[in-house]
């Protein structure tokens, strides 16, 4: 990093169906948490970056930026990105770009996603965006097919076995029910994983992260300290389409993205002690375990065998906020949520090195940050 | 994405470049498929197409990984404008394949757009190597005889129907005659066996689907198949020779012109993007020459690869 980033504020609504909030309520929520728990007032803040995907069909509202800058009394300029279910890392990656430049000295970074105002199917086709629109999508693809897909050739490559799958859903259910801000704070076991609804065959309904309301909100800052600052942004991407890509068992895009943060940071893969990953769907924890160097190809499971049985002595410490799985997914809020969940799991624990992943559609686009807990 | 017919178009005139025979990649259900797609669970894979570019596209079956498919046009929907959407969708190509596993004996296909002179070269070839080549009768639906020739038989509409409902035709196309005809023709199981049984190379005169229906009945190695191509560097002056050859005719109509040069363009293409169909392409500059190069790489009784008695 060019300049000293810190995470000088933070704040989420709790992710679930809010039937009773707008997408601007949302945002305005976790806009009020974050500026609360930092040191600077609203007035600091230089530039808006908004996260989100789903605005325009979820809630007939476009110009985004616009409609978080309304919500501050002194309207700061303000930018929306989109890349799908990455948009949330995309606007913090934007915002660490104008930090770095120097062009802005506090910047609030706000991802929202209002879901359930349509219906599941209208939602399900808005989420297809995701992927190749002439290449996925005309064959009828849903997004957990796409994953089911990646899923029946990863069993047939590497023989995972469908019991192992389903410990993926358990551990991170068995994590959300000590948080408070998620959306599903029941433990399930693997059995009811596996005997759950079939959706996109081999994966299950349990194995789907499911359609949430909710936002989150960061402040970073080149001038307002604190005890967490960011240590990498990067991203990287790759082709939208399941079909230009030589192998489906792999993420190239988080390969890239991951040693590149490394890089930046100075660090070891070995240093880093919290992760928050991207389970979409059960089988990307898997892939994302190997794929970010935690293990080998097609033992990504061996990790959450251990987990599942709560060794304290992990080498990792995987997704402890419940994941996607078990805090729900408002798609653009989740890649701040991940931030916001190392940041908390530093501080409380007094490690100090942590790592949020997060990627849109199938991985074609990623985004990774390492936080560093400077008091460590 | 709304289906409008921009979209349908573009859609499609993709679609046709991968009408090709794969092997599953991946392969899902989805219990609960768009809206759009009707409510039965519909089975979607990723299948790796023979020139090597990949498809996602429905199964008409669940299938394991590594099943061989073939592909096949299947209505998928009427939009708003009443514009029929087709979709590719796959199955297995065992099953169609069961009967043919055995290796049948060789046929010599000429491909290629009509007025490139086909009929032709394959007289010449003929006349030269009547001892061991025969020509295979073209079954044809017509109204009322048409032009009379030893090559084609006519038949009535239903006759056909009726034979291709006993599965004794091969392979068979349709086409629309100078008269502003429909008709049918296409090839019987029969007629290239009895050929076989006389010891002899059976010759046919094809198009695209004839072709492949032919490839994936006996199998792609018992084709020895051979394009024809106008001379002529660029698709433009390759269509502008085949006019010249239509016009000297003399007695053809201007529509069926106009409709020949049209579907000489897709058979160009064809020529191009399904080269793994075809043996060899032969440039028809000069009719001695092509003949002679065919001559060259026929099979003659003789040669060891070709003994049509013992392989039946």
């Amino acid at each position: 990093m060019q300049r000293e980033i810190f995470l000088s504020g933070m704040g989420q609504t709790r992710f679930g169906e809010h039937w009773d909030k707008s997408l601007s309520d949302l945002m305005s929520e976790a806009i009020d948490t974050a500026i609360t728990s930092s040191p600077c007032t609203a007035l600091d803040i230089d530039l808006i970056i908004v996260g989100n995907m789903l605005g325009e069909i979820g809630s007939d509202q476009a110009q985004l930026g616009s409609l978080a800058s309304s919500l501050l009394p002194h309207r700061p300029p303000a930018i929306r990105v989109e890349s799908a279910c990455a948009s949330g890392s995309l606007a913090l990656h934007t915002a660490c770009a104008f930090l770095e430049s120097g062009r802005a000295k506090t910047v609030l970074v706000v991802g929202a996603e209002k879901m359930t105002d349509v219906s599941p199917d209208v939602i399900a086709q808005a989420l297809m965006g995701a992927a190749d629109a002439e290449a996925d999508r005309p064959s009828g693809l849903t997004f957990p097919g796409i994953f089911g897909l990646i899923a029946s050739r990863y069993m047939y490559e590497y023989g995972l076995r469908r019991e192992d799958l389903s410990l993926v859903s358990a551990v991170h259910h068995a994590r959300s029910k000590e948080n408070p801000f998620a959306q599903f704070r029941s433990e399930i076991s693997p059995e009811t994983v596996s005997e759950s609804a079939l959706v996109a065959d081999p994966l299950r309904l349990l194995d789907c992260s499911p359609i949430s309301d909710g936002a989150a909100a960061c402040i970073l800052s080149t001038e307002h300290g604190s005890t967490i600052r960011i240590a990498a942004s990067q991203i990287a991407a790759d082709t939208l389409s399941l079909t230009h890509r030589p192998s489906i068992t792999t993420f190239p895009a988080t390969k890239e993205a991951s040693e590149k943060a490394l890089l930046e940071a100075r660090i070891k893969l070995s240093d880093i002690r919290f992760l928050e990953t991207h389970d979409c769907f059960s089988i990307a924890a898997l892939i994302n375990l190997e794929d970010l160097g935690f293990a080998d190809p097609g033992h990504g499971v061996d990790i959450y065998r251990r987990l599942y049985k709560r060794k304290s002595d992990a080498e990792i410490l995987v997704n402890e906020s419940g994941g996607l799985k078990g805090c729900g997914h408002p798609v653009a809020a989740t890649g701040i949520k991940q931030v916001i969940d190392v940041a908390k799991a530093l501080c409380k624990s007094g490690e100090r090195f942590g790592l949020a992943h997060n990627f849109g559609g199938a991985a074609a686009t990623c985004g990774i940050h390492i936080l560093e807990h400077t008091h460590a | 994405m709304p289906d409008t017919s921009p979209i349908i178009h573009r859609a499609q005139k993709r679609l046709s470049a991968k009408l090709q025979d794969g092997t599953v990649l991946a392969c899902t259900t989805l219990a609960h498929p768009p809206s759009r797609m009707g409510h039965h669970p519909r089975h979607i894979a990723l299948i790796q197409l023979e020139d090597q570019s990949r498809i996602i596209a429905p199964l008409t079956a669940p299938l394991p990984i590594g099943s061989s498919v073939h592909p096949r046009m299947r209505l998928q929907s009427v939009n708003a404008e009443g514009l029929r959407i087709y979709d590719v969708s796959f199955e297995s190509l065992q099953e169609k394949t069961a009967p043919m596993q055995v290796f049948p004996g060789y046929i010599l296909a000429l491909t290629g757009p009509t007025g490139v002179g086909r009929t032709t070269v394959s007289r010449l070839l003929l006349r030269m190597t009547a001892d061991y080549a025969e020509a295979v009768p073209i079954l044809k639906t017509c109204e009322r005889r048409m032009r009379k020739d030893e090559r084609t038989h006519c038949l009535t509409k239903r006759a056909f129907t009726e034979l291709k409902r006993k599965g004794e035709i091969v392979a068979m196309a349709h086409a629309t005659t100078d008269g502003d005809e429909e008709c049918w023709y296409g090839y019987r199981a029969s007629d290239i066996e009895r050929i076989w049984k006389k010891g002899k190379l059976p010759v046919v005169i094809t198009e695209t689907h004839l072709l492949q229906e032919l490839a994936a009945h006996y199998g792609r190695r018992s084709l020895l198949s051979f394009g024809l191509l106008p001379p002529g560097r660029s698709k433009r002056t390759m269509l502008s020779h085949l006019l010249r050859r239509l016009l000297k005719k003399g007695d053809r109509s201007e529509e069926f012109i106009r409709r020949s040069l049209k579907h000489a363009e897709s058979e160009l293409a064809f020529l191009r993007e399904r080269k793994d169909l075809f043996d060899r392409i032969l440039v028809n500059g000069d009719l001695d020459t092509v003949v002679a190069s065919l001559r060259k790489h026929l099979p003659t009784p003789e040669s060891s690869g070709y003994n049509p008695r013992t392989s039946l």
